[in-house]
């Protein structure tokens, strides 16, 4: 053999492995698809959240396509690690875009990607689904028609644990959020809307620890000292494991009742096991929970099927999960988007988006709502418990439809003209 | 003194300015745990160590991996807490041996861009052994509650840390001045081409040294263990801050790393209880402060 045809070998080998060569018998058979750039960070300290939301996307894309596709043509992500920076998300919205050739943008787990995005997005004129950062700022301050948001926004859940609030015994609330836009956001939208329903509470200590900060005792002994009777905490992920088993032996949670959004979800509570905060209000995605289930009787089937996925697909924890349950009503929210536009022009899409749609999912009712391409989702509250096993778990699930929460379309309207003013100055 | 208790209404409260005291404490020694392992290395290789942070977040991981190995048993952590260091040193050993060692001699971005590649690729395998999900190791079964000091709940592990921070310190001066390995290690932080002419073996020396740093690094892991997550992302968070305390305490200087960990931990905690919304700034207030005054640190030495 002759050196430059090795050579020719090893590429061919290459491409073949690296899967730029379609199998040659498939082909010419199969229909274009419909392919969505989808943009996350599948590296490093988000894959918790994002590995279980590439599943779920997975998943339903799996079953959309079985099903025939959307208008006969196969759906198909091709995912991008955006490394959680806003730059390299941007970039590759941009390759994307000119050089796949992709039909529509999808993703982020950091709103900051999210909203840099949509920024592209808006200037390309291509439409981009944001699946899995949550800033409400996407859709309303920052919101055009390039943009839908396919899961909810803080406001919504934080609205609801708000209510919650409102209707405890409780005066004086103190605040523990990581110092950045997320836990600024959180506590603006839970301590104002708050104030609103219960106008006399009052606000104490307000600690902003960095985000991942690793040891919170000298916050947490600082609230021993402030009086306060409720502590709301937007804390997440790693953060907030490590802020519970610390706080906890300190009598914190004997102290104040403890609010925090994030910590009914598996994947702090099961870390915590035996240290879990019982009594904590949450707002988790419980689909093990009784009351949950008589509600909607098909989320126990689609939870088996969901955990059967992810244990074939090698996820070390193949337990349903939030970015599960995001990722999988993502792909159908974007296919019924086409299939209600008849079409995969960006323009058509869009009209379809903004006419508004419904549409039932193993959880329940989503709304998509023209005005802001916002989804609307059912919201969970819950309270922390021990079950008969001894394993941590949310409980006692209350359900609020999302859309009876979330700002309606005329304060949305009011939110973009405040946005757009501030701009101009 | 009206004004004062109007302005900081906690300063008639003994008990809890005593907890507050002793949380500053256990974060002082937290923070001493972590970084001295770092100021080691530095003063001895002159190599600033951006994976030291990623041997931190090994050590943790260890834990983890011992605690599920091991059997239920009270003694099984303390054993888990003696291994995972050890294997961290070993880790660290391989490290200096096959890479390190090839680039003492050459200029100091070469070794920042080889250490940070470090914090990557270890990063990348700690994701493909451990997957994802936040993992917890659970406190030794006497420490998982609380004592009662002076009517305070104060978690018990923290004593534990306490205790142990202290010993280890002594421990390592007893090594550096009191040895003839520490004598060395001294020698080699002043001078380290004469110290290899006087004919001692500088490599194996480094090796034993950068061991010996990674192993005090997978023991701060080990040890906070039990308090925090153990969770991809761990390593950059204690690099940064590590960073800060070896740097006011002088790079290279043990005991500034003790005195720097004390001042920033006690700070912290109070600057929490007076101003909680800039306790994000106050580390880099108090280096910057220092650096302005002393730019070598607090028990540093000013290069030539």
């Amino acid at each position: 053999m002759r050196p430059g045809s090795r050579s020719t070998l090893a590429i061919v080998v290459v491409s073949v492995l690296m899967g730029m060569l379609p199998p040659l018998d498939q082909a010419a058979a199969q229909p274009k698809p419909i392919r969505i750039g989808e943009i996350n960070s599948y590296s490093g300290v988000a894959t918790v959240y994002t590995f279980p939301y590439r599943e779920g996307l997975a998943l339903a894309t799996k079953e959309i396509n079985d099903a025939g596709g959307v208008l006969g043509r196969p759906l198909e992500f091709i995912h991008r690690d955006d490394k959680l920076k806003p730059d390299e998300a941007v970039k590759a919205a941009r390759e994307l875009v000119l050089q796949d050739k992709v039909d529509f943008l999808a993703g982020c787990i950091s709103s900051s990607v999210g909203l840099a995005i949509s920024a592209y997005a808006k200037d390309a004129k291509v439409l981009y689904f944001a699946t899995h950062c949550q800033t409400s700022r996407l859709t309303w301050d920052d919101g055009h028609r390039y943009i839908a948001h396919t899961t909810n926004n803080v406001n919504q859940y934080v609205r609801v644990a708000a209510k919650k609030a409102a209707s405890l015994p409780i005066k004086k609330w103190a605040n523990i959020s990581p110092d950045y836009e997320y836990g600024h956001n959180m506590w603006e939208e839970f301590s104002t809307y708050l104030k609103k329903l219960k106008p006399d509470v009052e606000f104490v200590q307000l600690n902003w620890p960095k985000l991942g900060e690793s040891d919170h005792s000298s916050y947490i002994t600082a609230l021993l000292q402030s009086g306060a009777e409720g502590l709301f905490s937007s804390v997440w992920g790693a953060q907030s494991i490590a802020f519970v088993k610390q706080a906890r032996p300190f009598g914190l949670f004997e102290k104040m009742r403890y609010l925090a959004p994030s910590v009914g979800n598996p994947d702090e509570l099961d870390p915590l096991g035996k240290e879990a905060p019982i009594g904590a209000i949450a707002t988790p995605f419980a689909w093990y929970d009784p009351g949950l289930n008589k509600l909607h009787p098909k989320l126990a089937g689609w939870a088996k099927k969901y955990t059967e996925w992810a244990k074939e697909r090698g996820l070390k924890d193949p337990q349903p999960k939030l970015g599960g349950s995001w990722g999988y009503a993502s792909a159908y929210i974007i296919a019924e988007a086409i299939k209600r536009a008849k079409s995969t022009d960006t323009d058509k899409v869009i009209g379809a988006l903004s006419e508004g749609f419904e549409m039932d999912f193993p959880w329940g009712k989503v709304v998509m709502r023209g005005c802001d391409q916002q989804a609307l989702p059912p919201q969970w509250i819950g309270v922390v418990k021990m079950d008969a096993q001894g394993k941590p778990i949310a409980a006692d699930i209350e359900e609020t439809p999302g859309r009876e929460v979330a700002r309606s379309c005329d304060e949305v309207k009011e939110l973009r003209a405040a946005a757009a003013a501030k701009q101009k100055k | 003194m009206d004004f004062v208790t109007s302005l900081f209404p906690w300063i008639t409260n003994g008990p809890l300015i005593v907890v507050q005291v002793m949380s500053g404490l256990s974060v002082a020694m937290f923070l001493f745990l972590v970084s001295v392992g770092m100021s080691l290395i530095f003063g001895v290789t002159r190599i600033v160590n951006l994976a030291h942070g990623s041997f931190y977040m090994v050590g943790a991981y260890l834990m983890v991996t011992l605690a599920e190995m091991l059997p239920d048993h009270p003694l099984a952590f303390w054993l888990a807490l003696l291994v995972a260091p050890l294997g961290v040193g070993l880790l660290g050993g391989v490290i200096e041996v096959t890479l390190l060692r090839r680039i003492y001699h050459r200029e100091p971005l070469l070794q920042l861009i080889l250490t940070f590649g470090l914090i990557l690729v270890i990063g990348t395998l700690v994701l493909l052994v451990w997957g994802p999900d936040n993992k917890s190791v659970a406190r030794p079964e006497a420490l998982a509650g609380s004592v009662k000091i002076l009517g305070q709940p104060f978690p018990s592990y923290y004593l534990l840390v306490l205790a142990l921070a202290p010993i280890v310190a002594v421990g390592l001066w007893v090594i550096f001045y009191r040895t003839r390995w520490g004598m060395l290690i001294r020698a080699a932080t002043v001078d380290r081409e004469m110290l290899g002419a006087l004919g001692v073996d500088v490599a194996t020396l480094y090796t034993q040294v950068f061991v010996f740093g990674s192993l005090l690094a997978g023991f701060g892991g080990a040890l906070s263990a039990p308090t925090v997550a153990v969770a991809l992302g761990m390593d950059g968070d204690v690099l940064t801050t590590a960073f800060v305390v070896v740097v006011i305490g002088g790079l290279g200087s043990f005991a500034g790393s003790f005195v720097s960990a004390l001042l920033v931990g006690e700070l912290q905690s109070f600057g929490i209880l007076v101003f909680p919304a800039v306790s994000i700034v106050l580390l880099f207030a108090i280096m910057a402060v220092v650096l302005i005054v002393r730019p070598w640190g607090l028990l540093g030495h000013p290069e030539e």
